[in-house]
Order: C-alpha cells, then sequence, then structure tokens
C-alpha cells in the first residue's frame, strides 16, 4: 500500500524495476525520508526528491534481473557452434545446397557492393571538394527539347571572373588529344586544356615544378608521371620539350597520376591560355559554341548560394540576348554530384548513371533473397527433425530468445562459411564484370579496400539474419510436452504455407530472370539484323587518321579483293550523327537536319536506293545535296518537284539533285529524321567493299598498303557490321547483365527446388513404395510428388509474366522507337523452360525411390 | 582475494552503522552521512555498498517490526559483523602507520 502524498508514477516505476527482496526497505526508506522532507521542505520538493531518488535507483544491484537468463555465454556459444558445425556436416546435401547458392549470390552482393561503393567515393579526394562546382548548361534549340550539358561555353568563365563571387574560376577545354612528337617518335597521348589555377582547386600534387605557374604561360604542359616514364623514360622532365601540331610545347611540371576514382582524367595538361595565342581557335570563344569546354568554379566558404545563381541568370539572360536559334540555361553542379549522375551529355569522361547502380543494386539483392529464400525453405522443412533437440533444450530451460539466437547463429555461420566461398567466386568474375562494358571499364577498378572488406561481412551477416529469422521463429514455437511425445505428425501450418510463399516468390523471380534475357536477346538481335535501308555487309570503314583520301584510295584500288571504294565524314548508324539548320529559302521555319558528307561513289557502294534526280557526280562543288524522303515531308515538297528545288542548309544555298530512299542513320533509338547528303572534300573514313575468300590474308595486303602511305599510325579499319554491334553495347550490356543474373537466379531455385524434392521423397519413401508395391507407376508417381510444385508454377509464372513484360516495356525499351513484337511465346518460353528444368528435377528424385528395390524401404518395419 | 577490499564509501557506511548502533537503517544511514560529509548521497548509491559489504559479510541484517509511518513496511536494521569491525580495524592502523612514518608532520 502506498502513501497516497507519494508521486504514483514515480512508484509504479519503481515498483516495476525493483527487485521484490529489496522493494519492500527500499520503498519504506523512501516513504519515510518522503516525510521527513515534507516537514522540512514542503510537499512538492519533497516529492521531487522522491522521484529523483527512484530514478538513482537504476543500477544493476538494484534492477530485476531479467527473466531470459544469460543471452550470451561463451559456454552456450561454444555449444551453440559445435551443434551448428554437426548440422551442417550431417546434412551433407543441405549444406552443399545453401553453401553453394549462398556463395553465388554472396559474390554477386559483393560486386554490386564494390562497384557502387567505387562510383559513390567518386572525386572525394579533392581537399576542398565541398566548394568545387562545376557549371552546367541546359541547351534548347528552337523547335526541340532541352538537354542537358556538363559543357559550358569558355566564354562563360571570362565573363564570371567580371562578376566576382567566386575564389577560383578554371575553365577546361577537352577536344585537344592527339599525336605528340618527342623527337623523331610518335606518341598518342589524352590531353586537356586548363585554366592557371587547376592546380589551387583541384587536389592533384605536382611532383616536380610549381603549382601556381605551372599552367600561366601559353604553350607549357604539364604531365603525369607514368606519361613522363612513357615519353622520356624518367620522372624530372622539366624543361623538356613536346611537339604536336607543329607546335612546342614546354613541360613546366609532372604530376602524379589522377586516382582511378576522379572524373578528370588526362595525361597531359596544357595552359588554357595557348588557345589564345592560336588564331583557329578563336571561334571556340563564343556562347554557342559549349561543346568542348567545362567551367569549374571554387566557391568562398559560406558563399551565398543564392547571389551565385542570381549571378548565372543575369549572365545567360545577357548572352541569350545576342542570339537567336536557341537559348542557353546556366546550372550549378556541385562535385560530388558529377558521379555517378543520370543523363548529362559531354561529361569528361564516361560516368556511371545512378540508375545503372541502382539497378544493379536491386537485382543483386533479388539474388540475395532468393538464396535466402533457400536457407529458409530447406531448414523448415527439416524443422521437424530438430524438433526433440528444441523440446530437450525447452525442457532444460532455455527460453525462446535463447533458441532463437542459437538457429540465427547457425544461419550466420552457414552464410559466413558461404562468404569464403564467395569472395573467390568475386575475385573469379571480377575481371568479367570489368570488361562488361567499356563504361565500366573506363571507370572502375574494383578495388577492396578495407571498409569494403567490413561491409563484405556485415553483408554476410545480414544475409545469416535474414534467411535464419523465419525458421527460428517457427522452431522455437513447438512445444515440449507435444514434440517430446512423440508427436512426429504435428502440423506446422504456418510454416508451410510460408514455405509456399516462399517458393512462389522464388520462381517468380527466376522465371523473371528468364523472360527477360530471352526478350532482350531478341530486341538485341533484332537491332543488329534491322534492316538500315542500305548495305553494310562486307564493308570495311578505314578510319584515314587525317592522310591524304586520294593517295589511300590509289593504293587500296590496286587489291583485287577490294570491289569499290568510297569515302564519307563519319560512319552512320553507328550512334554518330551531326546536324546543321536547314530551311527553304525565303521561310523562316528552320529544322536541324542530320548530316553526312559523302564523295560520288557512296551511295552505289552502300546500296543506297535513290529515288529521284542523280547522285553526285566527281564535278559536284560543294552547291548540290541529295535529300531523303523524310526532308521532303518536312518541308511539303513534291517528290516529282525535288530535283532543282533551292534551300538553305549550313547556312548556303545549295540545290537539291536527287532524293534517296529513308535510311536509318541513327540507331533504334530514334525515328528517322530529315537528312541532307553533302560532298566532302576531306573525308575521315574510306569505305571499302571487299571480296574475299581468305580475309586474314586481303587485311594484310590492306595493312601493307596503307603502311605504304602512313607509317607511323597503325592501320585502324572495322568491318561496319561490328562497328553497328559495337553502338548496341548497351543492350548487349543490358542482356549479358541479365544473363548472369539469370544463370545464377536459376541455379540457386533449382538447388532449392532439388532440396525440396529430396526432402519430399525421403519423407514420403515409405509411401511411394507401397504404392509401387502395389502398382504405381514412374509417372503417376511423378505426378503425385510435383502436383505441389505445379501449383506454385503456376502461380508464379501468373504473376511473374506480365509484370516482367511491365518492366522490360518500361525500362529496357524506354527510347526505342523500332522494338520487337512481344507475342505469347516470347513472355511463355522463359517460364516453360524454368517449368521443364523444374520437372526434371523432381522425376530425378522419383526415379531414385522408383528403381530401389522396394524390399530395402520396407524391410525396417 | 575478493572480499577484502574495502571502498571508501563502504567504509563511511560501516562508520554509520557503527554509531547509530541499535538504529541504523537505510533512512538513518543516508542522513548520517549526509550530515557528516556534507554531501548528498542517494538511496540507491547507498543501497549498492550495502549489498556489497553485506556479499563480503562486513555487516549483517535483519528486518524490525512494521511501522505505520512507512505504510507498514518493515525497516531493515543493519549491523556490523566482527569481520566487519576487524577489517575496518585494520584499515585505520594502517593509515595511523602510514600517518607515523610521515616526517614532517609527525
Amino acid at each position: 500500500m502506498k502513501h497516497p502524498e507519494v508521486p504514483s508514477f514515480s512508484y509504479r516505476l519503481f515498483k516495476w524495476f525493483c527487485k521484490e527482496t529489496l522493494f519492500e526497505e527500499l520503498e519504506g526508506d523512501l516513504e519515510e525520508s518522503l516525510l521527513k522532507n515534507k516537514e522540512k521542505y514542503g510537499l512538492r520538493k519533497a516529492r521531487r526528491i522522491y522521484t529523483s531518488e527512484v530514478f538513482r535507483m537504476l543500477r544493476p544491484t538494484i534492477l530485476k534481473k531479467s527473466k531470459s537468463g544469460p543471452v550470451y555465454s561463451m559456454a552456450l556459444m561454444a555449444n551453440y557452434s559445435v551443434v551448428a558445425y554437426r548440422n551442417l556436416s550431417k546434412n551433407k546435401l543441405f549444406s552443399l545446397i545453401n553453401v553453394l547458392g549462398l556463395s553465388m549470390s554472396l559474390a554477386i552482393g559483393l560486386l554490386a557492393i564494390t562497384f557502387s561503393y567505387e562510383i559513390h567515393s567518386y572525386d572525394n579526394f579533392h581537399e576542398n571538394g565541398d566548394r568545387i562546382y562545376r557549371i552546367t548548361s541546359t541547351r534548347t534549340n528552337v523547335n526541340e527539347d532541352p538537354y542537358e550539358y556538363a559543357t559550358t561555353s569558355l566564354i562563360t568563365a571570362e565573363r564570371l571572373n567580371d562578376f566576382g563571387g567566386f575564389d577560383k574560376i578554371v575553365p577546361l577545354f577537352k577536344r585537344f588529344s592527339g599525336d605528340v612528337f618527342v623527337g623523331q617518335n610518335l606518341f598518342q597521348v589524352k590531353w586537356l586544356l586548363a585554366g592557371e589555377d587547376f592546380f589551387e582547386v583541384f587536389t592533384f600534387p605536382l611532383e616536380y615544378g610549381d603549382p601556381n605557374s605551372a599552367l600561366k604561360e601559353p604553350f607549357s604542359v604539364v604531365v603525369t608521371e607514368s606519361l613522363a616514364e612513357k615519353l622520356f623514360g624518367k620522372k624530372n622532365v622539366i624543361g623538356e620539350v613536346l611537339v604536336k601540331n607543329e607546335d612546342s610545347y614546354q613541360i613546366t611540371g609532372v604530376v602524379k597520376d589522377p586516382p582511378s576514382n576522379s572524373h578528370i582524367k588526362f595525361e597531359a595538361l596544357a595552359s588554357i591560355s595557348t588557345m589564345k595565342a592560336k588564331p583557329e581557335f578563336e571561334t571556340t570563344f563564343q556562347w554557342g559554341n559549349m561543346w568542348m569546354s567545362y567551367v569549374y568554379v571554387l566557391l568562398p566558404e559560406n558563399a551565398d548560394m543564392d547571389q551565385v545563381m542570381k549571378n548565372l541568370i543575369k549572365l545567360d539572360s545577357e548572352e541569350n540576348a545576342k542570339v537567336d536559334r536557341f537559348e542557353i540555361t546556366l546550372g550549378l553542379e556541385s562535385l560530388d554530384s558529377i558521379s555517378p549522375n543520370d543523363a548529362k551529355y559531354n561529361q569528361i569522361s564516361p560516368v556511371i548513371r545512378k540508375q545503372t547502380i541502382n539497378r544493379i543494386l536491386v537485382l543483386a539483392a533479388i539474388v540475395l533473397f532468393s538464396a535466402g529464400f533457400n536457407y529458409s525453405n530447406l531448414s523448415l522443412a527439416r524443422s521437424m527433425k530438430r524438433s526433440k533437440e528444441v523440446g530437450v533444450r525447452k525442457v532444460v530451460g532455455a527460453t525462446r530468445i535463447q533458441l532463437f539466437i542459437q538457429f540465427i547463429f547457425d544461419s550466420i555461420l552457414m552464410s559466413l562459411v558461404s562468404l569464403t566461398f564467395a569472395y573467390l567466386l568475386f575475385l573469379l568474375i571480377k575481371p568479367e564484370f570489368l570488361n562488361f562494358a567499356h563504361y565500366i571499364t573506363n571507370t572502375t577498378t574494383l578495388e577492396l579496400t578495407p571498409l569494403i572488406t567490413l561491409f563484405f561481412l556485415l553483408l554476410a551477416v545480414l544475409v545469416g539474419l535474414f534467411s535464419g529469422s523465419v525458421p527460428s521463429i517457427v522452431m522455437t514455437r513447438f512445444t515440449p510436452t507435444k514434440v517430446l511425445k512423440g508427436i512426429h505428425k504435428m502440423k506446422v501450418s504456418k510454416g508451410f504455407h510460408i514455405r509456399e510463399v516462399m517458393a512462389g516468390i522464388q520462381f517468380m523471380l527466376t522465371m523473371g530472370f528468364a523472360i527477360l534475357v530471352i526478350l532482350t536477346y531478341k530486341q538485341y538481335s533484332y537491332a543488329m539484323n534491322f534492316d538500315l535501308g542500305f548495305e553494310t555487309e562486307n564493308i570495311l570503314n578505314v578510319d584515314l587518321q587525317n592522310n591524304n583520301p586520294d593517295i589511300l584510295r590509289s593504293a587500296f584500288a590496286n587489291i583485287p579483293e577490294v570491289e569499290g571504294i568510297s569515302s564519307s565524314s563519319f560512319i552512320p548508324s553507328t550512334g554518330i550523327t551531326n546536324s546543321a539548320f536547314a530551311k527553304l529559302p525565303e521561310s523562316i521555319d528552320s529544322v536541324d537536319a542530320n548530316t553526312l558528307g559523302i564523295d560520288a561513289k557512296y551511295l552505289e557502294n552502300l546500296g543506297h536506293e535513290l529515288l529521284a534526280g542523280e547522285n553526285f557526280t566527281s564535278n559536284s562543288d560543294g552547291q548540290q545535296v541529295i535529300v531523303n524522303e523524310q526532308f521532303l515531308k518536312r518541308f511539303q515538297i513534291d517528290l516529282s518537284e525535288a530535283v532543282g528545288t533551292r534551300i538553305q542548309f549550313d547556312e548556303e544555298s545549295r540545290t537539291i539533285i536527287g532524293v534517296v530512299k529513308d535510311f536509318h542513320y541513327g540507331t533504334v533509338y530514334k525515328n528517322i529524321d530529315p537528312f541532307v547528303l553533302v560532298t566532302e572534300d576531306e573525308p575521315d573514313y574510306l569505305n571499302l567493299k571487299i571480296q574475299s575468300s581468305d580475309i586474314v590474308k586481303t587485311m594484310a595486303k590492306l595493312e601493307e598498303a596503307w603502311s605504304s602511305v602512313d607509317s607511323k599510325h597503325p592501320f585502324k579499319a572495322n568491318f561496319y557490321e561490328d562497328q553497328i554491334a559495337v553502338a548496341y553495347t548497351d543492350l548487349s550490356t543490358t542482356m549479358k547483365t541479365f544473363g548472369l543474373l539469370a544463370i545464377v537466379a536459376i541455379s540457386i531455385s533449382i538447388l532449392g527446388l532439388l532440396g525440396m524434392a529430396v526432402y519430399t521423397t525421403e519423407s514420403r519413401l515409405k509411401e511411394l513404395t507401397i504404392r509401387k508395391v502395389l502398382g504405381a507407376t514412374f509417372t503417376s508417381m511423378t505426378l503425385l510428388l510435383s502436383r505441389s510444385f505445379v501449383k506454385i508454377f503456376l502461380i508464379a509464372s501468373l504473376i511473374a509474366i506480365p509484370s516482367t513484360y511491365y518492366f522490360f516495356t518500361q525500362t529496357v525499351l524506354t527510347g526505342m522507337k523500332y522494338r520487337i513484337d512481344i507475342g505469347p511465346w516470347e513472355l511463355g518460353s522463359g517460364a516453360l523452360l524454368i517449368i521443364f528444368i523444374a520437372l526434371i528435377t523432381i522425376s530425378t528424385q522419383t526415379f531414385k525411390a522408383a528403381k530401389t528395390n522396394p524390399a530395402t524401404n520396407l524391410r525396417n518395419e | 582475494m575478493k572480499g577484502t577490499h574495502l571502498g571508501e564509501f563502504q567504509e563511511i557506511v560501516m562508520l554509520s552503522i557503527l554509531i547509530l548502533d541499535e538504529n541504523a537503517y537505510g533512512v538513518t544511514i543516508q542522513e548520517e552521512i549526509d550530515s557528516r560529509m556534507k554531501r548528498k548521497t542517494s538511496r540507491g548509491a547507498l543501497q549498492t555498498a550495502l549489498t556489497r559489504l553485506e556479499e563480503k559479510g562486513f555487516i549483517t541484517s535483519s528486518y524490525g517490526e512494521p511501522t505505520a509511518e512507512r505504510g507498514g513496511r518493515r525497516k531493515r536494521y543493519y549491523q556490523v559483523s566482527n569481520k566487519g569491525v576487524v577489517v575496518l580495524k585494520e584499515a585505520k592502523d594502517l593509515r595511523q602507520d602510514m600517518w607515523k612514518l610521515i616526517p614532517k608532520l609527525a
């Protein structure tokens, strides 16, 4: 009974946490003190003292001991490990299935973690990283959607200097790579031009040279250590000279190689003041010329971002007022948001998309779930076998928490064992993954750091926790009285449903992957075999590398296997396009038309079909154009009247002399738009039509012809069809990714199914044998065993097919204008394949049961 | 050896029990310490000390009669055991011996 003046909340709290043996004495003391304090200080203060005394009672000597008993003790842990080890080794098949599945999926998980970690650690080494920003541009051409670019015009950097409010402004210029002579030797070097404050903004330490002045003077260059080694065979190369395009550049510094996680990658940095000294760069300093230059700014500490943005808006509106036909809006992007990033064009070096990373993480999680389900399912199926252990442990006094910990211990142990195998697998697939796609090769090294290793362990423990929790909860529910009495047929009805649901989800995912692979493969081969409207077969495209096309043309013409030679300014249908504005002379309605520069032989050589008019001749002087059907449609010119029509193209007046049938100059991602063919006197490529029975020999002849003209550059030639394949690496990468995951997912779920089938046949062995004695056939037995599975398969495919279809159209197909037709066969075949494999797995087990002599199985009863 | 160490606070608690003689229970011990040491101790801290001392066998305890002022709850009286007295004396002797050895103050 508590005194009415005792604060009741504190009283109840105290009663709740205090040991029963101490409560009478302590509460009595507190109450007595309360009454005494009330005399001394008054009731309110006395009650306050009471409450504070109660809180100070919170100490181990007074707190109730938790009822669960010790949760962790060394002895128990040792016992758990022994039991876990015995369980692993007693059920070799199940352990094998689990370890295999978990290692495969963990390996994928490790890959995903390493990849994502590396991409997210991009540019984290710059000391001023949090103050570095990049100016971005959003360009809107007339009648077009806006596009976002990582590039900005150089004029922006110059004008921002006048605005102030920036600590440093560093312009970079990209299109400067090329051949470099050191003495008589030629090297390919990746150059950037950079502003003089480059080394003050970015943390790229100089080995030799003065960071403040290295990039000040025109024609000075800073090289990386490895380039210095490559060019001169030593590191300190200050004062040496590089010759590029007949200009001499003095080396003023040697910088450490940029780390692999830098989005700015270079071998040599020349001073951007060089551009001012060279007249050909004059046009580069224009507001509209924003394709090759970058502007980085270092903001002061606690910069007023609003003011910075206002300055940018002021700048772009001033400049936009001076131009027509396009508009550029400037933006600001912090250094850490440069990589990973979504959809900005003209990155300095490839940038991984956020989407890609997220997709890989999600897919890895799916595979991990699948393997986790296997563990849960098989453990649940075998839970009956461990029920006696649970019973005995409970009788001896184990609490549910202790049992739960024991079973979780089991699964974590399994997961950690799998981690070692997963690690080996990871090392095995790492080089494969790095070669998956050029953008992965260029951005990632997948190097391991201690932190990542810690993540690995964490992942394994998490997977263990996840996969062990369901069976643990179910198993700790067993009541000892029932289990120990030997009621073996005790129904674990709840567990059974969980098992079905988990198997269902697993099969759903597996079917999803299989269908995805099939669909992506179809889309890929569709894109590859797409009717482009011209012939690409046996066309070998030779990169001229600045050589005179006529000399090479005559060199190649002597080779009998070369049936035709034409030239072009680039190779269409490989993802590259070029465009200029086109309009009718009297109209203001202009169109950004795609264009290609060719010679008189091109159309014939590549099998283009002329619908009207005639081809270029060797006398064409650049005033003539050939257009496609879409061009006529866009300007509403009739085919019969097309020839002779004058148009304004690329700011010059020209005459249409022919109309070519529409062809696909872009990729399947794009529709066919107006196209203008012009003549090109300085082409970059020769297109050779090859007719040869021994391609190796022919290539040798071609190479010989090449080196007779140009001995410095290696012969660079590719078959057109291979180049088209390169243009679809995105698709083929997607296909490979899904393919790899599909293999892993299918293997995991088939392993799981095998485990379930083994378990079912084992537990129904006697039943099956008796059926056999009574005359059951192999088929009827298989049907009997697979009935419950077939139900799961059907439900799984009902969900998997539509959702995969949705996923495919929403992700892989987005942005593709030309798509495959997806019919029931494409969708169903994946699901059928999985069901087929699954049924075979089940029947192998029935087969075993059916083939053994009935006496062997029945004798022991 | 476990059980021979005597903390400062524990020593004071034992001395207080000896001073209070027949009337040593929670509230009085707490008051005794508070008034002598001029500091506030909590009943909880005291309880920890009492528990430790009892574990070591330096004090014993027994319940008294229920009294009305405590809502009918019994007091628990503490006495210092012989072992406890011996330990206290040892502690005192040790200190005195050491005091004697200090040259300047002696």
